[in-house]
């Protein structure tokens, strides 16, 4: 038995799955002040009954770090930097950093040496910070120089934390990595505080399954592993919605996700099973990350959206003022629209009347008035994605073959899920010219998710076998190769090595089972007019998704 | 953050070279690519990257008289980097960006006119293509070209040797130690457009001292006199100091000034073969100064090799500079002597090598010197290849805004020329239908 539990903005939802069928579901109001309390109250409401021992596996999907960072109650990390020529980063990273001499350039080559002195002096004047970042450019290249400086923190700061860039990302783009290794460190003690009463409260329940945190990118982490990579626990809540929708309706062609909530609805795009990842990663706090996360857009429109006439025209959220009328609410709400339109059946349908007539124009039913309402809020969902398949008509490519050969995204497939989503998708599917499904279950789609999602890593190997080395940033690896005999077949081989130490010391060892290629480049490098080497950089992940497909008997369970 | 947005085009052709160790091969802008997504210039907010189109056979044929055909001539490289560049000033015409940079190869240069092959790495002029490309589908007129490749711009003069609407301005190693051996001073146009093409053949040698001072004193007052609608700067970066084709002595702090005093409306990349030590370091320079952004902490790891100037180049360029002012200011007065001189046909012949191609091309230009238009041009071109074959052709090129007398004079050449019967093939570009045909 698997047990998931989704902190939500409004609700906490929990559900235990065995053999790919929900068997129990509870939803209790999320507990801003105190989020441990309502996940308990989630947990006793689902367990009730149960024997705790046999629930196998715990997956939470929570707000703590999302909340933190948006409260700005994280701490305020040391950021040291060995930042080599190019952009002057001040001003664009979430606070001022230390620029230490040394660097590595792009082979991996380093071009000057770090100075301890430096360092020492930095850490004089930052004594008694807690938490530290340090991250030098081009450190996935070479992440040597990284490390010697994070020795040197550690043994002149002492910091209880220290994030090291190239270890939260192996990918290039060190003002994402920055960003990352600074905010990793930053929630740290808020995320170790909540891991550690979480663990307590799940043994007190008798709770002996591993705990997994669910991440941006839809793949778990060990709780043991989150606490030194939490920052990866940002965003996940509508992760899980997107995972719940995997394992729900494990749409194959390309298609258009919408979880539709109370107050927003978030929209994901889906190719080949799975959904589109944010070029870049995540932004956060309006820093751009390099935190792997599903390419999401949120808008104001949702089941609570507030409806009233502007300037005569009518307008749809993107704001909430309390649940809808015919739900008890004082202002006229999109689910008055939906009860009047006879798309759902719950609510009270003379007090939605008397909503969608007060914001009728002369002349108009409220029938006539909910429908111009759906219609409103359906086009600004429409419009949203319309927007997302131009963005992705126009990634850029950096090969002639991707743009004379390359296929046009189309979705074929509309999917909703969430509290309005009867109502509201099979409205943006029409608008799209598009069929529609909500699946069973769509009512703790972000649960289901979170309780059935894979564990997942990934590692990048950069071989130059012209230096003759390879490295493993992600591990803080730097190898000597022969640099004759080394093909890119054995740096896939020593890829799938690396990913299982990977998984393995996260505690997902059975993770790297199931792996795929994300990216591979091959490249000469010529001398003259000779090649003397090869550059080959490879990618693989344990492959993100749902351990199984969960199966409902009907639609709004 | 600065207020001047950016347009970057970049378009590595990871899967396109000329051969595999040619210096024009997949990997010439991969460590380009590591730097700048290694700085995060793309998710820099005043940064767009936009993904570039496919230029139509019809746009380079705007510009170029390919023989036998343009289409047998080159590969979807060359509509993808042409494109590039059209995607570039379009984002800028269309205001969504203040300038914008087509960081996109193949490169283009060094391709003239008439095409045969490929030469100095070029075989359709990107540039060229992006400029007729707007004139024709946004009305532009005046237009300034910038070459600071290290080589003569001898195709970019080319193909607008007769155009006194295009400014075109070329600084370059000088031909007498350089490929193409082009690009002297006294190449100044054809008399109805003299002056609109002005050569700065610098000394081997020439560092960011040197090159200042000509742009300061010599290139900017120029192009405040011309008063361009659009200043384009083709941005070869083989200047650098560690390019392995070229002999000169340029850092990416002289790129990165340059960039910021030119203040390009679009930049397109031409050459640059110090793929690793140059490169990374001078399109992080050029991105950071039209972004307005901060771009004093682009130093080469190896800047200590840059040699400084010498005292023989300082007052070798000022000489130059005085010359070209001198010439520069009495440019009215020579077009007269020069237009006069040249009576009612102005005519030259010349020898083209394609050095990639391994073809000689011999050429015969005839341009009617016409006092109501541009005047009708007509090329008999015969190209012998080192593979033994020849091919010959003969065009007749009807310019913009032509006269009825010169559109008549041109198809009337044609047809002549074809009844003639000494040449393989025969053409009739027309600009103002914008049309190729092969008559
Ligand atoms: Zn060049
Ligand atoms: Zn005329």
């Amino acid at each position: 038995m698997l047990l998931g539990i989704d902190v939500g903005g409004t609700f906490t939802d929990a559900v235990i799955i065995a053999d790919g069928r929900i068997m129990a579901s509870g939803k209790t109001p999320t507990t801003h002040s105190a989020l441990l309390n309502g996940i308990v109250t989630a947990l006793d409401k689902v367990l009730a009954g149960l024997d705790a021992s046999r629930i196998k596996r715990v997956a939470l999907s929570t707000t703590i770090v999302t909340n933190a960072l948006i409260e700005g109650t994280t701490d305020k990390a040391a950021l040291l930097l060995m930042a080599g020529p190019g952009l002057n980063l001040t001003g664009l990273v979430p606070a001022s950093p230390y620029f230490l001499s040394g660097y590595t350039d792009h082979r991996g080559r380093e071009q000057a040496a770090p100075d301890r002195t430096e360092v020492a002096a930095a850490c004089r004047e930052l004594s008694g910070t807690a938490v530290a970042a340090v991250a030098g450019k081009f450190a996935v290249r070479n992440p040597l120089q990284e490390q010697l400086v994070a020795g040197w923190v550690a043994e002149e700061l002492n910091p209880a934390c220290i994030s090291l860039g190239a270890q939260v990302s192996g990918s290039l783009n060190y003002l994402r990595r920055i960003n990352s290794a600074y905010y990793n460190a930053a929630v740290w003690r808020i995320f170790s505080r909540f891991a550690a009463a979480m663990e307590t409260a799940l043994t007190e329940r008798g709770l002996i399954a591993p705990v997994y945190i669910l991440k941006a990118d839809g793949g778990t982490l060990p709780l043991a592993a989150a606490k030194a990579r939490p920052v990866e626990a940002v965003f996940t809540g509508p992760a899980a919605s997107v995972l719940g929708i995997m394992a729900l309706a494990a749409p194959a062609g390309p298609a258009v996700s919408l979880d539709i909530g109370g107050t927003t609805t978030d929209i994901a795009l889906w190719q080949h099973g799975v959904p589109l990842l944010a070029p870049g990663g995540a932004a956060v706090n309006g820093y751009p990350t390099a935190i792997r996360s599903f390419w999401l857009r949120s808008v104001g429109i949702g089941g609570d959206s507030y409806v009233r006439r502007e300037n005569g025209s009518l307008a749809v959220g993107p704001m909430r003022r309390g649940p809808a009328m015919s739900n008890g609410g004082t202002e006229p709400a999109v689910a008055d629209a939906l009860r009047v339109a006879g798309l759902i059946d719950y609510g009270n349908p003379a007090l939605a009347r008397q909503a969608m007539a007060s914001v009728a124009a002369d002349g108009q039913t409220p029938e006539d008035a909910a429908w111009a309402t759906l219609r409103v809020a359906t086009g600004v969902v429409s419009r949203t994605i319309r927007a997302m398949l131009t963005e992705q008509a126009e990634k850029p490519v950096y090969k002639v073959e991707d743009i004379i050969a390359g296929e046009v995204y189309q979705p074929e497939l509309v999917i909703g899920v969430g509290g309005a989503a009867l109502g509201l998708a099979p409205l943006v599917a029409e608008q799209l010219e598009l069929p529609w499904q909500v699946p069973p279950g769509y009512m703790v789609a972000n649960a289901v998710g979170a309780a059935s999602a894979r564990s997942t890593t990934e590692i990048t190997l950069r071989a130059d076998t012209a230096q003759g080395f390879y490295t493993v940033p992600e591990l803080g690896i730097k190898r000597p190769v022969d640099k004759k005999n080394f093909t890119l077949q054995q740096a896939w081989a020593a890829a799938a090595v690396h990913l299982g130490e990977r998984a393995a010391a996260g505690g997902m060892a059975e993770a790297a089972a199931h792996s795929e290629r994300i990216y591979e480049e091959e490249f000469n490098v010529i001398r003259g007019f000779t090649t003397i080497g090869k550059i080959m950089t490879c990618r693989l992940q344990a492959t993100p998704g749902v351990l199984m497909p969960v199966r409902v008997r009907e639609a709004g369970v | 953050m600065s207020g001047k947005s950016l347009g970057l085009v970049f378009f590595p052709a990871f899967d396109w070279a000329i051969t595999p160790a040619h210096p024009e091969r997949e990997e010439r802008l991969l460590y380009t690519r590591d730097q700048i997504v290694e700085e995060g210039l793309l998710d820099l907010p005043n940064i767009k990257e936009f993904r570039p189109r496919l230029a139509r056979l019809q746009d380079a044929e705007r510009v170029h008289i390919g023989v036998p055909g343009l289409a047998q001539l080159i590969t979807d490289a060359h509509l993808v980097s042409a494109g590039g560049a059209i995607t570039a000033a379009e984002a800028v015409m269309r205001r969504e960006v203040h300038s914008a940079f087509a960081l996109v190869r193949p490169p283009g240069h060094h391709a003239m006119r008439v095409v045969h092959g490929t030469r100095g790495f070029c075989t359709i002029n990107i540039e060229a293509v992006m400029v007729e490309y707007l004139r024709r589908h946004y009305g532009l007129n005046r237009v300034a070209v910038v070459d600071t490749d290290v080589h003569h711009g001898d195709g970019t003069q080319d193909v607008f040797y007769h155009d006194p609407d295009t400014l075109f301005i070329s600084l370059h190693q000088d031909g007498r130690t350089l490929y193409p051996g082009t690009g002297a001073m006294s190449e100044l146009g054809s008399p109805g457009a003299f002056g609109a093409t002005v050569n700065i053949p610098l000394p081997p040698g020439t560092t960011d001292q040197g090159l200042h001072v000509v742009l300061d004193q010599l290139v900017l007052p120029m192009l405040e006199d011309f008063k361009p609608d659009m200043i384009i700067n083709s941005a070869g970066q083989d200047n650098h100091y560690s390019d392995p084709l070229a002999n000169m002595a340029i850092t990416a702090q002289g790129y990165a000034r340059l960039t910021e005093k030119l203040g390009a409306d679009i930049a397109v990349l031409e050459g640059g073969y110090a793929i690793e030590d140059a490169l990374p370091y001078v399109n992080t320079g050029i991105i950071l100064a039209m972004a307005g952004l901060d771009y004093s902490r682009v130093v080469e790891p190896d800047i200590a090799r840059c040699p400084r100037q010498s005292e023989t180049n300082t007052r070798y360029i000022a000489k130059l500079v005085a010359e070209w002012q001198d010439i520069w200011r009495r440019r009215d007065e020579l077009k007269r002597e020069a237009v006069a001189k040249a009576g009612d046909l102005w005519q030259r012949r010349r020898n083209i090598y394609y050095d990639d191609s391994g073809i000689q091309e011999q050429q015969q230009e005839t341009v009617r010197q016409c006092p109501f238009c541009q005047g009708y041009q007509t090329v008999a071109t015969q190209a012998d290849s080192r593979a033994g074959g020849s091919r010959s052709a003969f065009a007749a090129i009807i310019p913009r805004q032509s006269c009825g007398v010169c559109r008549r004079q041109a198809q009337a050449a044609v047809h002549n020329a074809k009844q003639d019967g000494r040449h393989d093939h025969y053409y009739l570009q027309d600009k103002e239908q914008d049309t190729l045909e092969e008559i």
